[in-house]
C-alpha cells in the first residue's frame, strides 16, 4: 500500500514536478513495481484525455450579446446609484432570457399581421400609454390596460388564432450609438420569417419600433 | 499563473487598454472582454458544466474586475489578474451551491454539448469511426468531471486546463503545496474510479 508520500510522487511525476534525481529514482521504482507502473500510464493517459476534452478557450454563446449586456451594466453602474432607476440592475437585454419575452415577441409579431394600428402618445416617463387602437379586422377586438406596478402596458387581441408555442427568435443584431453607449436597437429574427426591432424606453424597458414579415 | 494571449502584432497591448479602463473608457473593456471572455468561459464552464451559469458567471466576473480595475497595479499580467477574479467568482458560487461530488450523479450539472468533447477532437485525419470514439469519451470526461467536488474539480482545472504549476495552484486557491497535490492526487483517483470502465471497454 502506497503512503501519502508515495501518493504524491506518483503526482508529481505525471505533472513533471519532479527534480532530475527525484525522476532519476522513481522511474527506477516503476521498473521494479508493475502495479506502480500500470497505474502510472493509466493516470497519463487519462490526464491526457483529460487536456483534450477541456479545452483552455471555448466560443461564447451569443458572443455579441454578452459583450453588450456587459456594456450596459457598465453604463448603469456609471450612471450611479442616484439613478431614478434604482432596484433594477439588470439588463433590459435580460429580457431576452425570459421565456416570456418570446411570448410578447410573438404577441408583437402578431399585432403586425393582423394589422392591428396603435396610436401611442409619447409619455413623459416612458410609459407607452394606448389612446386608440384599430383592427381593420372586424373579428379581432383591442383593449389595453396598464399596470403602474408592473410598469407594463398590456395589449388583449382577441379573436386572433392562437399564437405557436414553439415560436422563437433564432437571431439577433445589436445598433449602438455610438455617441450614447446606453442607446441601442436590437433586431430580432424570429424562425418564421419575423424581424422585430426592439429598443428602450426611458425605463429601460423593452420597446417596440418596428415589426415585418420577410417571408 | 495562466499564460495571457500576447496580442497579435497590431492589436492595442492590455496594459494600454487597462490605462483607458482605469480613465473609464468601456470601450477599452470590451475590446478586453473580447480578448478574453473565450478563456474566462471555458474555466467557468468546466468548473460548473451548465452553459447558462457558467455564461452569467463569466460575465460576473467581467463586471467585478471593471469595479476592481482602478486598484489594479498592472504588477500582474492582466488576464492573471482576471482569471483569479473569475476563478473566485466561481468557486464563490459553487460553493453556495453546495454541489458536492460524493452526491448522486445529477445530469442538471452535465448538460454539455456532446460536441464539447468533440471540439477538441484534432479534425481533418481521424476517421469517423476514431472521431465518434474521441467524442464519446470528451463526453464521459465531462460527466466523470461533474461528479468531482469543488474543490477537486477545480485543482483538475487549474492543472490540466491552465497548466499552472503548484505553486501557482497554491498561490490562487489559497492552499498549503501539500493540499495541491493531495486533492490532485483524490482528484484523479475518483476520475480514474469513475472512467475505468470506458478505458476497459475501449480496449
Amino acid at each position: 500500500m502506497k503512503t501519502p508520500p508515495e501518493d504524491h510522487d506518483l503526482i508529481r511525476w505525471l505533472d513533471g514536478e519532479m527534480s532530475a534525481t527525484e525522476l532519476e529514482r522513481f522511474t527506477a521504482r516503476l521498473e521494479t513495481d508493475s502495479a506502480l507502473k500500470a497505474e502510472a500510464e493509466f493516470m497519463q493517459r487519462m490526464c491526457a484525455d483529460v487536456r483534450s476534452a477541456l479545452p483552455a478557450e471555448m466560443p461564447v454563446p451569443y458572443g455579441d450579446f454578452f459583450n453588450s449586456q456587459i456594456q450596459v451594466r457598465l453604463t448603469q453602474e456609471t450612471v450611479g446609484s442616484s439613478s431614478v432607476l434604482t432596484g433594477e440592475r439588470a439588463s433590459w437585454l435580460d429580457w431576452f432570457r425570459l421565456p416570456s419575452f418570446v411570448t410578447a415577441a410573438a404577441v408583437a409579431v402578431a399585432v403586425v399581421t393582423a394589422g392591428v394600428m396603435i396610436v401611442r402618445q409619447p409619455s413623459e416617463v416612458g410609459n407607452s400609454l394606448v389612446l386608440s387602437s384599430y383592427a381593420p379586422n372586424g373579428k379581432v377586438q383591442v383593449s389595453s390596460y396598464q399596470s403602474a406596478e408592473a410598469q407594463a402596458t398590456v395589449l388583449v387581441l382577441d379573436g386572433l388564432e392562437a399564437i405557436p408555442a414553439d415560436r422563437k427568435i433564432v437571431g439577433y443584431h445589436i445598433d449602438r450609438s455610438e455617441m450614447n453607449t446606453e442607446m441601442a436597437a436590437t433586431t430580432l429574427y424570429g424562425s418564421g420569417g419575423e424581424v422585430l426591432v426592439v429598443s428602450t424606453d426611458s425605463r429601460n424597458q423593452p420597446r417596440l419600433l418596428a415589426a415585418a414579415m420577410t417571408r | 499563473m495562466p499564460a495571457s494571449t500576447a496580442p497579435d502584432s497590431g492589436e492595442v497591448p492590455d496594459s494600454d487598454l487597462v490605462k483607458r479602463c482605469q480613465a473609464g473608457d468601456t470601450r477599452a473593456f470590451d475590446a478586453l472582454v473580447s480578448r478574453y471572455r473565450g478563456r474566462i468561459y471555458a474555466m467557468t464552464y468546466h468548473m460548473i458544466q451548465n452553459e447558462t451559469e457558467a455564461w452569467d458567471l463569466a460575465q460576473e466576473a467581467f463586471i467585478k474586475a471593471w469595479r476592481a480595475l482602478p486598484r489594479f497595479k498592472l504588477d500582474s499580467s492582466f488576464y492573471t489578474w482576471l482569471y483569479r477574479i473569475a476563478h473566485n467568482v466561481t468557486y464563490d458560487y459553487l460553493r453556495k451551491k453546495k454541489i458536492q461530488g460524493d452526491g448522486e450523479f445529477d445530469d442538471s450539472r452535465t448538460e454539455h454539448k456532446a460536441a464539447a468533447g468533440a471540439e477538441t477532437v484534432p479534425h481533418g485525419d481521424d476517421a469517423p469511426d476514431t472521431a465518434l470514439k474521441n467524442a464519446e469519451l470528451g463526453q464521459r470526461i465531462h460527466a466523470a468531471i461533474a461528479q468531482l467536488s469543488p474543490e477537486h474539480r477545480q485543482v483538475i482545472v487549474l492543472r490540466e486546463v491552465e497548466g499552472l504549476q503548484y505553486e501557482e495552484i497554491a498561490a490562487t486557491i489559497p492552499c498549503s503545496l501539500g493540499t495541491v497535490m493531495s486533492r490532485l492526487f483524490y482528484a484523479r483517483k475518483k476520475l480514474q474510479e469513475l472512467l475505468k470502465d470506458t478505458y476497459e471497454n475501449a480496449t
